[in-house]
């Protein structure tokens, strides 16, 4: 195919097809990583839920290229590409940054291996038909962004990936975290100084040779950036390093490997690019081996401390439900307090205008027939009897206001019986339908009665109902402790109440929520109303007599 | 006439105690939690058990409950249930087994010596009284439904009276009418509810009671408690 390469056809073709996986990769990328909500209609909703197998539209197609040639696979690629995002957006997911980086290696050993004179091979490289006046710069700006993306897809997934990487970690490291030192940032030294005698100023500008002096100043020049790099974040620094020695360390043993096997093949560490007297093959072995040994001791330091830094997608949901829940639970207090005081004025409002005026004036009375006695008896037997009708009522004002606090049938009965008491004094044909097996907390039974009574109160007065169906019973879908219980009154009215309106419900609803329950209400013109309440609570074994 | 009483406020208790000996009642027993007055209702066999609703040991309705278990034991037993508030729930368990002698009645109603003693007496010879509280709950209830609803005013007042276990004489007396005029709305009253005519005054407002809990709606225990 080398004259199809050659054509400006074939040229075009190829910068349009990297042109458009470029803006796919970073339009997938951006819409993966962005936080801002996206319809999942939409194309940014749709990129997002593929988003993670997206990715794999590059590495996908530089495999291809690189294992068949930019022709004929190209398709086949594709589709292979495309079935892993339609199947599994998961497993595609997690494959990415690992296939990301193991371009970007493979994309700098290429470029190393052009500049060793394969320059056949080379018209491999990615996507790219072969150097032109840009040489191998190209490929290695697009190693250094893959290998940039590689890490940083390792390191800041979001939980499907992060969780592989966790899992991964975990077993590989155990649990716990080590901080990474300045120390271990040192070892960028001989990175450093590895990195620049294979890709430095000697391969990039094509400059002949750099004998040893040249070499030592370049890693002296670039050990300096490193500290620099050191004292604005050792972490990452020593990540470059590890990564720069187990990338280098496994190049010298391909290198050993290769040499023999591979006619020409003249490239080494301890030469330069184009040195003409190459050192014995066993010295590579040896270097690519200390290097290797130094950054399998520092990987998994420098994996540990970012793991730490990585946020583990459970905790951080944990987190959000419990931030939430702390909103949630300071909104409730504030209701809840407020309610009870709210209440508590009402019931000394109504025990000072009710009860306590009513035995003041009984008191009077009393003393004014003490006075009378033995003048007017019969005026005071007449106030005698209006003292015995002031108590009366004094005591059934205390009967109301007790009521309006905690109804008497609550307390004896419980919720079901309270409930049933509630149902008789309703003056409506009222059906009851109670599963109860066994009996609710004292204040939330208290909450769900007047939530009750308050639903009932409204079909009597509002809804022009007929019948008014109450239906209690309790789900306990998480084991014995816990479940739901669940009240629904229905009336036959004309429906259209709305919930927002009445002031009755809204507290209810207030003092539901102190328990995490909810009250929801359903009135289409024309009926039927239904309200409902949940409150998430226990039952407690059924009250039974103790004699 | 021999008594039990229950109640377990001391003050309440010797209160009671000293009006009914007042009265001429003989006290068998005045007793302040439940267990103690089960035994005493059980043993003594008052010709009326007059018991508070809320007593110890559990401070709920344990009165209540020791008043219904000495009636199972002792069919019949007449019983006088006071309390603090009425519940046409509790009004019902107590009528539930149709033997008679049974009365519910607010407190206050003490005050008021001679109706309490006369409710105490109608409660003894096997009579049904009902506290007017009860009753006007009970009338608000079916005010709404066929065919209470084809009651006059009047008609639904002498029934509500006539659930309060008051004989033809006392309505008469209350309403300020004629006796045979009570008879009359009695009469209608029957008819347009269909129960057959008594002149046993239980009967009556058991009759009454039992056509209110055969309406729709009444019976609370349809979801099979």
């Amino acid at each position: 195919m080398a004259d199809a390469r050659g054509s400006g056809q074939y040229e075009v073709m190829l910068f349009a097809l990297v042109l458009l996986l470029t803006i796919v990769f970073i339009a997938s990328i951006l819409a993966w990583a962005g936080n801002g909500p996206a319809r999942p209609d939409g194309l940014r909703g749709w990129i997002r839920a593929r988003g993670p197998g997206l990715l794999l539209l590059p590495v996908a197609m530089s495999a291809a290229v690189m294992a068949g040639g930019a022709h004929g696979l190209i398709p086949a690629e594709l589709g292979i590409a495309f079935l892993l995002i339609v199947l599994g957006p998961k497993l595609a997911a997690k494959l990415v940054p690992f296939g990301v980086f193991g371009l970007a290696i493979f994309g700098v050993m290429l470029a190393n291996m052009y500049h060793g004179g394969f320059t056949n091979r080379v018209q491999y490289l990615f996507v790219h038909a072969g150097p032109g006046i840009w040489g191998t710069r190209p490929v290695l700006a697009e190693a250094v962004v893959l290998f940039v993306v590689g890490l940083w897809l390792l390191l800041r997934l979001d939980a499907r990936g992060a969780g592989l990487v966790r899992a991964l970690g975990a077993r590989w490291l155990g649990s716990g975290r080590r901080g990474v030192s300045g120390a271990h940032a040192l070892l960028l030294i001989p990175v450093v100084g590895l990195v620049m005698q294979l890709l430095g100023p000697g391969n990039w500008f094509g400059i002949q040779s750099i004998d040893g002096l040249d070499a030592a100043l370049i890693d002296l020049a670039m050990a300096m950036a490193a500290l620099v790099l050191i004292f604005r974040s050792r972490a990452w620094a020593a990540t470059v390093a590890a990564a720069g020695l187990l990338v280098l360390g496994t190049y010298g043993w391909l290198i050993a490997a290769f040499w023999p096997a591979v006619p020409g093949f003249s490239y080494a560490f301890s030469d330069l690019a184009n040195s003409s007297t190459p050192s014995p093959l066993w010295t590579d072995a040896l270097e690519g081996s200390v290097l290797l040994a130094l950054g399998l001791w520092l990987a998994p330091r420098v994996t540990r401390h970012h793991l730490a830094d990585l946020p583990d997608p459970e905790l951080a949901a944990r987190a959000r439900q419990l931030a939430q829940r702390v909103q949630t639970l300071t909104k409730t207090r504030h209701e809840a307090v407020d309610t009870a005081a709210a209440e508590l004025r009402r019931i000394e409002r109504d025990l000072h205008d009710g009860a306590q005026a009513r035995l003041v004036a009984l008191g009077m009375s009393l003393r004014a027939a003490e006075r009378m006695f033995a003048s007017n008896p019969e005026a005071a037997l007449a106030l005698v009897t209006e003292a015995k009708e002031t108590s009366s009522r004094a005591l059934a004002d205390l009967r109301d206001l007790v009521r309006g606090i905690y109804p008497p049938v609550l307390a004896d009965r419980g919720l079901a019986d309270a409930v049933r008491a509630l149902a008789l004094d309703t003056p409506l044909h009222t059906e009851l339908d109670i599963d109860l097996p066994g009996e609710v907390e004292r204040p939330v039974g208290a909450a769900v009665y007047f939530a009750i009574a308050e639903a009932l109160t409204n079909a009597v007065r509002h809804s022009g109902a007929r019948i008014v169906r109450v239906h209690l019973s309790h789900s306990g879908p998480g084991g014995p402790g816990t479940g739901t219980l669940r009240a629904e009154v229905t009336d036959d009215g004309a429906g259209g109440a709305d919930p927002g309106r009445g002031t009755g419900l809204a507290g209810v609803e207030r003092r539901l929520s102190t328990f995490d329950g909810i009250l929801a209400v359903s009135s289409p013109p024309g009926g039927p109303t239904i309200v409902v309440i949940e409150v998430p609570c226990a039952l407690s074994s059924a009250k039974t007599s103790i004699y | 006439m021999r008594v039990v009483i229950g109640e377990d406020l001391y003050l309440l208790r010797e209160g009671l105690v000293r009006l009914l000996t007042a009265h001429d009642f003989e006290i068998a027993a005045a007793v302040g939690t439940a267990p103690e007055l089960t035994a005493a209702l059980v043993e003594q066999r008052p010709d009326v058990g007059i018991v508070d609703v809320r007593m110890p040991p559990n401070n709920t309705d344990d009165g209540l409950r020791a008043a219904l278990r000495a009636r199972q034991q002792v069919p019949g037993l007449p019983v006088l249930v006071l309390s603090q508030y009425v519940e046409q729930l509790y009004a019902r368990e107590l009528l539930a087994d149709q033997a008679g002698g049974v009365g519910y009645l607010l407190k206050d109603r003490v005050f008021n010596d001679d109706q309490f003693t006369g409710a105490i007496r109608t409660v003894a010879a096997g009579g049904t009284v009902l506290d007017p509280e009860v009753v006007n709950k009970l009338m608000i209830r079916h005010s709404r439904t066929e065919p209470v609803a084809r009651l006059t005013a009047r008609e639904r007042e002498v029934l509500g009276l006539m659930a309060e276990g008051r004989t033809n004489v006392a309505i008469a007396q209350r309403l300020f009418v004629t006796e045979k005029a009570v008879s009359k709305h009695a009469a209608s009253i029957f008819a347009k509810l269909d129960l057959a005519p008594s002149d046993d005054d239980n009967r009556r407002v058991l009759a009454v009671l039992a056509y209110l809990e055969s309406l729709p709606g009444w019976n609370p225990y349809r979801d099979g408690r």
